[in-house]
Parts: C-alpha cells; structure tokens; sequence
C-alpha cells in the first residue's frame, strides 16, 4: 500500500509561464491549510511566482518545455516551497537584488522574495540545477519593508 | 487578464482587470506601447480589477513610465487594490508612480 504525508504535495510542471496561476493557486491554498491569513498568503503566493517565473526567464531562458519540481510542505503554521530545476547551477553570490533607488525594469524578484520570506536559500541540487527554498512561519511579517517614501525624506 | 481600451480626447484609459505576472503582461505592454506611439498623455491604467502583481507587470509599469517621460507625456495610475498597493510599497515605486484615487482626476490633462 502506498502512503503520503497529508502536509506535503509534490507536483511537476513545465516551464510555461500560463502555468503560474496554477502555482499561485496551489500555493495559496497550501498555506491557508497551513493557517496563514489572507492578507499573510498575498507575500507568499507573490514570492512563489517570483520563484517559477526566475527559473522560466533566466534558468530555463524562456523555454516553455522545460521540467520545475514543487514541493510544498505546509503542516500547521509554517510553509516551506522548494522550487527545482535542471538549468546551469548559479552561485547564488550571483544571485542579488537590483538597488531599489534604481528604477529600471527587472531585477525586483530576488527583492520582493527577500522581503515578503522569512528564508530564501539557493542549493545546488543532485540533477546539477538550483533548488529554490522559500520559507515562511506563520504570524511572522515580511522582515524588510522600506518606509513609504514620504517618511524617508 | 483583460485590458480594455477608452479613449478619452488626448488621454487613453486602460482598465484592467485579472493577473498582471509573466504571462499576461506582454499584452498589457503591448496596448501601453500603442498608446506610447501615438504620443497620448495622459495614459491611465485603471487597476481596480488587478488582485495580484508580479515583478514582470511592474517592470511592463516602468517601462510605459521611462516611455512617456522621453515626450513630456504622463503615466498615472488609479485604484489599486491594497495587496497591490503594498507591492508598489514594497518595490519603492510609491512615490515613483503618480498614483490616483479616480479616474475622472486621472484622465485630467
């Protein structure tokens, strides 16, 4: 008899970007599961996209066809996504932010990750890829929020 | 997502309504570059029906922005929803963005 762990779900998915309400679908209902409220699953669901939509634009390149491995676990108060795929391996000393006093387009995903999550972790994983881990406990808010601007100046 | 097109004399309004990430951006690009090459000003993009945000449909937002300033032209922004809000907070384009409460003091010249 096969069994499985009522707090994980394992899916693979290609990496076309059409797929990424289904990823903010699947999430979000995780960490409801997981006891996040709805205003604590608007970050994680965001950091999850920004996670898939990493790979597609710069692991993967843009092609559609690709293979991402998700797995959540999401038992009560906390969630953990880990985000796998089969591209080059990047250190993730690479892997920075943009300065968020620079407006450009890009560059914001690795931002809005690191503040809405309590832990974003780059691995090298045994397929030779990345594997992505965002994590977040519940009742814990975003660790970096700037100030609205009017109160900086 | 769904962009809907007014053209309302010199300025354009845009409403629209749906998810804003790396798939459905390219089309709201697309109508904001239309709008771009006819030199419109102002351009208002309407959000109240947009839930969710990403990096992408930001940066297609910056891009639009870069685009009208080089014509002297104005990008405003109206009825965000507050998750999108808190996105723009937390991107630090609050103050970047001209940013609205309707659309009649949006499409104002």
């Amino acid at each position: 008899m096969r069994t499985a762990e009522p707090d994980v779900v394992e899916v693979h998915l290609a990496s076309h970007p059409k797929l990424l309400g289904l990823v903010r679908a699947l999430v979000g209902e995780a960490a409801r599961l997981a006891g996040f409220s709805d205003e604590e699953r608007e970050p994680i669901v965001l950091a999850a996209t920004e996670g898939v939509t990493n790979v597609i634009r710069h692991g993967y390149r843009g092609d559609t066809t690709r293979r991402i491995d998700l797995r959540l676990h999401a038992p009560p108060g906390s969630l953990q996504l880990d985000i796998e795929d089969d591209a080059p391996f990047v250190d993730p000393t690479d892997i920075r932010s943009r300065p968020l006093d620079e407006v450009r387009p890009g560059g914001l995903g690795v931002h809005l990750m690191r503040s809405t999550m309590d832990a974003v972790e780059y691995r090298r994983n045994d397929r030779g890829g990345t594997t992505l881990t965002l994590r977040k406990r519940v009742g814990n808010p975003p660790l970096v929020e700037p100030p609205p601007a009017e109160e900086r100046r | 997502m769904n962009v809907k097109r007014e053209d309302h004399g010199e300025a354009v309004l845009f409403v629209v309504e749906g998810h804003v990430d790396m798939h459905t951006s390219p089309e709201l690009r697309q109508q904001l570059r239309s709008a771009l090459d006819r030199r419109s000003s102002p351009i208002v993009a309407d959000l109240g029906g947009v839930p969710f945000i990403d990096s992408s449909g930001l940066a297609t937002l910056i891009e639009a922005l870069q685009g009208i300033g080089k014509y002297g032209g104005k990008l405003r922004l109206v009825s965000l929803q507050p998750s999108v809000r808190n996105l723009f907070r937390l991107s630090n384009l609050t103050s970047i963005f001209d940013i609205r409460e309707s659309r009649e003091d949006a499409l104002r010249p």
